[in-house]
């Protein structure tokens, strides 16, 4: 007890709370990313279907999603714990609900039957149950048990392939009547408008009459190929039967892929994982955001941090370089370094809403005036798009820039530069000879800490150009290639937006998990670049001052 | 002489410079850039109101104008005069370009007119007659080019008169309004002072006739005014009361009510857009602003005074309501006019008709403008430039009492369902909200980023440090928007699910860890000085784990004895405490995780740079470790520190995305942990997009980012200074 009494009394306590302090900061940090990790990694494992069967006689068959201790009061106000699963149900379109709660108590039986199918499908999620049958590719008598479930996926995939001619096609006819539809447009504005005399017209319309003579034999047999393709392809059928018995019936092309988890190895496994990591990085988007890959948002988050680097480090560089090496050490550089250090602690919301009020209302508005007149009142720069939140996000990150290239500037010896005014050179030249070299590690740190910044960044973006759903990339084949006034998606964002926004959230959320494990690795790497980069820094010009 | 090569480089020396020193100059110029410009678009919120003469004139011939208006454009006006004639004056050619004709009977005067947003209108006349007509100036566009065309559409004229339609019983006053469903009502005064009713029911398309004057024994009504959405009269007497009809059931009409309202005559009654707030005129020139709210402690809704006004120094003649917000004239009748705001209770501005009586005054339909007629028989168009009356010092920062509401109060309520919803802007709710969650963060994130950084800084060994300052910067580049995510929708059912455990943990586990961790006194201090760090971290880890495991273990016996098995059920039943799944606990712990690495960081450099040769001296005097932290290091570094904890409270101020994602964003003012609040800087993420541009909403949303950047200006340059002052304090060490 004295002894304990001492340990208080000296303080030595007060060392084992501090410590306390520190591992639980540290245990936060792996809580969060470490739940992120497990939530985000696991999505694409295709874990095993199972069959649950309930007292009551109902009948499931799903993945399980997730378990809890529900608290259920009964009817003398006694609060009994019972263990919940989650199960991913699918079939959205036959049950009207993804996932299901079970008691735990009330299962009587649960087995992974071999056989389950996990399908994925283009519209209305997943669906889970049992093939039937299916319209063979190859003659019917050919399909054994064995072959079965290969077979099934050669349907699948001629199913695919009819689907993507389909598509082709469909291309084809639209790019055959897009002149005509745009002769027709033109004559209709021109009669609404009355810009056009009636004689112009009429030749108008002789013309269209031509260009419909001209293509319509092309149409027409593009149009019976295109029916005919669409006719093959609604007879390739599969029939379903799900967990309480129902048998469905539908055509092979409405899914993506399906396959038997339960019967994968861990190789399969793990080689149907990588296609999936490899479709949610490189697909757009199904089913407003919760499915699917995010490929728009990695794009539009890259090209963004691009712009914004592209307006930002010349700004920074120019401003550290007038601190260090032009300013008179004074009153204006001490308004400078406060101005730097506030503008580094202004909320990133009010940059937002200058970039709307600033860049989007007067700037694009003014240039809707002179050079967009003829479209308005549909704004082109006057909305939010990909350069204003660029701009946005290089004032938001200007600190950062200017912050870390002093640091270079700094780390560059007096003496090399004093070397070289003394060889004669302009103080430009040493500027561009010795100091930018020798800071560049600094500027490229700041470069990457700008980045990483400007694409963890969601707020002012949300009011400044970014959407949800983005129809078209800022960058494409049509003049002028590079579309600044777009609006784009952003990672951040897509985050926030699914989440929060979607209809079905639960559904939704191993999306969200993921996109914000793919955010952090992206922001944690650059991060850990810029530090390994600063270290190197200093290393460098230890060894070389004399 | 200069070769050319020395020229160029010259030159090129020269032209960097200016670059370079361009570049210095738009750092301090972007953030002055910043801070202008959000006060550009906030000044406007509180110019005064302000009128200019348009455009007057003289009519040619003598006309004693009863009605009067002009259309949206303020292009075209219409003049209803005594005699039937209508005159449609173009104001931009100033003449009279059409001429229409009321059909009154041989020397029939017309008395009194009313005029609804909607066009129609409704006059009374000497001779007993009310005439039911609708009138509109509409745009007609050809090509680019635009004239106002008035369209005159006679709907019903009627003999007045229920009990003896022979009389020629004229019209004294007459109110008349029309409801959503087409239910049309007229209820006026005859000239024997008799209060009569007229209702037409279009679902049974028939009209009910009624009078009123029954009710009122001794009764002189003098004013009256109709409300169509709450389907009641009031009426006004010559002794300055005031009584309430209920119209709702359209075969009986029922007093309801009568309180006295003022102590004169009431001459003016009239309800304002949205039908909730009633302007009350006497003869001695006050004016009143009514509306039905309930008392505290009482569930009836009655009409209480809300507001009263600058006192006019002649009768009150008339009262014209604006047809886009809460303004609304009011008429002396020695010409004096009066531009008062309801839910303020301001006037905006006064103005003189030349000594001469209004006849008829009119608000433009956007509000830009007032349309007079004296009775010197001069026509003015006035230009009102009130864009943001709604907004105040006194509406942003003060208890305001709005319609409905039992008293003034702190709301923010930007945007309703319809078009007369009247705008509440308290940014008090907004900066209650913000300094809540950042009240929650702060406790919860500085004892522990303290904590920390002194261990690290003073305690910890040298290679575990190295590895702790790369995963905090990690910690601080992890993206709001992530963190936000998890706490919205992650921690916060985690919260409510565990609450008990959530609540054991905050409060019987410090203490626990206390206790437990005095047990690694019981090695005796020789030996314990001599055993490595590591086993030092291990056992607080060791106990650390042990607290969380007694505690969960211990949560759900001790809910069920304590607390009947559910403290969120019991919070409610027993304080009357409800429970908000995204509450400040959950933005605390998600925000305090923010901003523990900004203060650990700093607090971290501040406790490493104090020298070495000061904790040295301290020891070797026979301190212990802990009494150098305390009495040396930690005063040496306070200015650091200081500047921390103010860095990492600017980030809580204004950090956007945890407070949107793990708020309910409801704006109320309680303290209660287990509630949502709404924080400025959500709030503006949240609004700004629906906002029109340069509206009030707008406007005051430039307001709460300007207030936020002078809050993180000021923190910012105060946690400078104080930083540098303490740093000198203790620089002589």
């Amino acid at each position: 007890m004295k002894r304990i009494l001492s340990f208080w009394k000296r303080g030595d306590s007060f060392i084992l709370i501090t410590a306390g302090g520190l591992l639980f900061s540290i245990f936060m940090v792996v809580l969060i990313v470490g739940i992120i990790m497990v939530k985000g990694l696991g999505f694409f494992w295709p874990s095993d279907i199972e069959l649950f069967q309930l007292k009551n006689g109902e009948r499931f068959l799903g993945q399980v999603w997730d378990t809890e201790q529900a608290r259920l009061t009964d009817k003398n106000g006694k609060v009994r714990i019972v263990n919940q699963t989650n199960i991913k149900i699918g079939n959205r379109d036959i049950y009207g609900r993804d996932f299901v709660w079970i008691n735990n108590d009330d299962i009587v039986k649960k087995s992974t039957p071999k056989n389950g199918v996990e399908f994925e499908r283009w519209e209305y999620g997943n669906m889970y149950g049992f093939i039937k049958s299916f319209t063979p590719v190859s003659s019917k008598d050919r399909i054994n048990k064995d072959n079965f479930f290969s077979e099934a996926q050669k349907s699948l995939k001629k199913a695919l392939a009819l689907k993507s001619q389909i598509e082709e096609k469909q291309n084809a006819i639209n790019k055959l009547l897009t002149p005509l539809s745009k002769l027709q447009t033109e004559i209709s504005l021109s009669e609404i408008n009355k810009t056009r005399s009636k004689a112009e017209i009429e030749n108008l319309r002789k013309q269209e009459e031509g260009i419909k003579n001209s293509i319509s034999a092309k149409l027409e047999l593009l149009q019976s190929e295109l029916l005919k393709l669409k006719e093959e392809n609604a007879g390739i059928k599969m029939t379903i039967v799900t967990a309480d018995g129902k048998s469905v019936t539908l055509p092979l092309y409405k899914f993506v892929r399906f396959f038997r988890p339960n019967q994968m190895s861990v190789m399969e496994k793990a080689g149907f994982y990588l296609t999936k990591v490899w479709e949610f990085l490189t697909e757009d988007p199904r089913e407003s955001n919760t499915e699917g890959g995010v490929f728009p948002a990695i794009f539009g988050t890259v090209l963004m941090v691009i712009l914004m680097s592209i307006a930002v480090v010349p700004f920074g560089v120019l401003a550290a370089l007038y601190l260090n090496e032009y300013a008179k050490q004074g009153f204006i550089v001490r308004m400078i370094r406060l101005a730097i250090a506030n503008l580094a602690g202004v909320p990133s919301i009010v940059f937002g809403i200058f970039g709307l009020g600033f860049f989007v209302y007067i700037l694009g508005g003014t240039i809707d005036r002179l050079f967009f007149s003829s479209t308005l009142p549909e704004p082109t720069f006057g909305t939010g798009g990909i350069l204003w939140a660029s701009l946005t996000l290089a004032l938001l990150t200007l600190p950062v820039v200017v912050v870390a290239t002093e640091e270079g500037i700094l780390a560059v010896p007096k003496a090399n530069k004093e070397g070289s005014l003394a060889l004669g050179s302009t103080k430009w030249q040493m500027i561009r000879k010795i100091v930018l070299p020798n800071a560049m590690p600094g500027i490229l740190t700041g470069v990457i800490l700008a980045i990483s910044r400007g694409a963890g960044e969601v707020a002012p973006l949300m009011i400044t150009g970014v959407v949800k759903l983005a129809p078209s990339l800022p960058l494409d084949g049509t003049f002028p290639f590079i579309h600044l006034e777009r609006k784009f998606m952003h990672l951040g964002f897509h985050i926030y937006d699914v989440g929060f926004q979607s209809p079905n959230v639960e559904a939704a959320l191993p999306m969200v998990y993921t996109t914000a494990l793919l955010l952090i690795v992206i922001v944690v790497a650059l991060n850990l670049l810029a530090i390994y980069m600063r270290n190197n820094l200093k290393k460098k010009y230890k060894t070389s001052t004399f | 002489m200069k070769s050319d090569f020395k020229k160029k480089i010259e030159r090129s020396n020269k032209i960097s410079k200016a670059v370079i020193s361009f570049g210095g100059y738009g750092v301090i110029f972007s953030i002055i850039g910043i801070f202008l410009f959000l006060l550009y678009e906030t000044i406007p919120l509180f110019y005064g109101a302000e009128i200019d003469t348009a455009l007057s004139f003289k009519l040619s011939k003598k006309k004693h104008v009863v009605l009067s208006g002009v259309d949206q454009y303020k292009e075209l006006s219409y003049l209803i005069s005594n005699n039937g004639e209508i005159d449609f004056f173009n104001l931009k050619e100033k003449r009279i370009t059409k001429k229409d004709t009321l059909p009154l009977a041989a020397n029939e005067i017309i008395t009194t007119g009313v005029r609804n947003s909607n066009g129609d209108i409704s006059l009374g006349t000497d001779k007993g007659r009310i005439l039911f007509f609708n009138l509109n100036l509409k745009p007609v566009f050809t090509g680019s080019q635009r004239r106002i065309v008035p369209q005159l559409e006679l709907k019903k004229s009627f003999r007045s008169d229920v009990e003896n339609p022979a009389d020629n019983n004229g019209i004294k006053i007459l109110a008349f309004s029309e409801n959503d469903d087409g239910v049309l009502y007229w209820a006026w005064v005859n000239a024997e002072d008799k209060l009569l009713l007229k209702i037409y029911d279009p679902d049974e398309e028939e009209y009910f006739d009624f009078s009123l004057s029954d009710n009122l024994e001794n009764v002189n009504v003098t004013a009256l005014a109709l409300n169509p959405d709450q389907e009641s009269l009031i009426a006004g007497d010559d002794k300055g009361e005031l009584y309430l009809f209920d119209l709702s059931d359209h075969s009986e009409p029922d007093l309801l009510d009568n309180w006295k309202a003022a102590d004169f005559k009431i001459t003016s009654l009239s309800f304002l857009i949205g039908n909730n707030t009633l302007i009350v005129g006497d003869k001695n020139g006050n004016v009143t602003s009514w509306f039905e709210a309930r008392e505290k402690g009482s569930d009836e809704l009655k009409y209480r005074e809300v507001h009263t006004f600058k006192k006019m120094d002649s009768e009150i003649v008339n009262v014209v309501p604006s047809p886009r917000n809460r303004l609304f004239l009011v008429i002396g009748k020695n010409g004096k006019v009066e531009l008062n705001y309801s839910t303020t209770g301001n006037t905006e501005l006064e103005f003189s008709e030349n000594k001469s009586r209004v006849l008829s005054a009119s608000f433009a339909p956007k509000a830009d403008g007032i349309f007079v007629v004296n009775s010197k028989n001069e026509v003015s168009l006035f230009k009102l430039d009130d864009e943001h009356p709604d907004v105040s010092w006194k509406t942003l920062f003060g208890k305001v009492w709005y319609e409905g509401y039992p008293g003034p109060a702190f709301v923010w309520q930007s945007t309703g369902g319809t078009d007369s919803f009247e705008s509440k802007f308290s940014l008090i709710p907004l900066i209650f909200g913000t300094l809540k969650g950042t009240f929650y963060a702060m406790i919860f994130a500085i004892p522990i980023a303290l904590f920390g950084a002194i261990y690290v800084s003073q305690f910890a060994p040298k290679r575990f440090a190295k590895i702790i300052k790369p995963t905090v910067e990690i910690m601080a580049a992890l993206p709001s928007v992530v963190i936000g995510f998890l706490a919205g929708l992650y921690f916060s059912p985690l919260f409510e699910h565990h609450l008990m455990l959530i609540f054991l943990l905050s409060v019987l586990a410090p203490a626990l860890f206390l206790i437990l961790i005095s047990f690694w006194g019981m090695i005796p201090e020789r030996k314990r000085r001599t055993l490595p760090a590591y086993y030092e971290l291990g056992f607080v880890l060791f106990v650390m784990a042990a607290v969380y495991y007694f505690s969960s273990i211990v949560s759900l016996p001790l809910e069920k004895i304590f607390f009947n098995g559910d403290l969120k059920q019991w919070l409610y039943s027993s304080l009357n405490v409800s429970y908000d799944q995204r509450n400040s606990l959950v933005v605390g712990f998600a925000l305090g995780f923010a901003v523990i690495p900004i203060i650990f960081t700093i607090t971290e450099d501040a406790l490493s740079n104090v020298p070495a040769s000061l904790s040295s001296a301290s020891l070797a005097l026979g301190a212990s470790k802990w009494q150098t932290v305390k009495r040396v290091i930690l005063p040496a570094a306070a200015g650091g520190i200081f500047a921390g904890v103010m860095l990492g409270l600017g980030r809580a101020i204004g950090e956007t995305m945890i407070v949107l994602m793990a708020t309910g964003n409801t704006p109320i003012m309680d303290l209660s942990p287990f509630d949502g609040f709404r924080a400025m800087s959500a709030n503006i993420a949240v609004e700004i997009p629906e906002a029109p541009v340069d509206g009030s909403l707008y406007r005051v949303l430039f307001l709460t980012a300007l207030l936020l950047l002078v809050f993180t200006f000021i923190i910012n340059s105060f946690a400078t200074y104080i930083g540098d002052k303490l740093r000198k304090k203790y620089a002589r060490y």
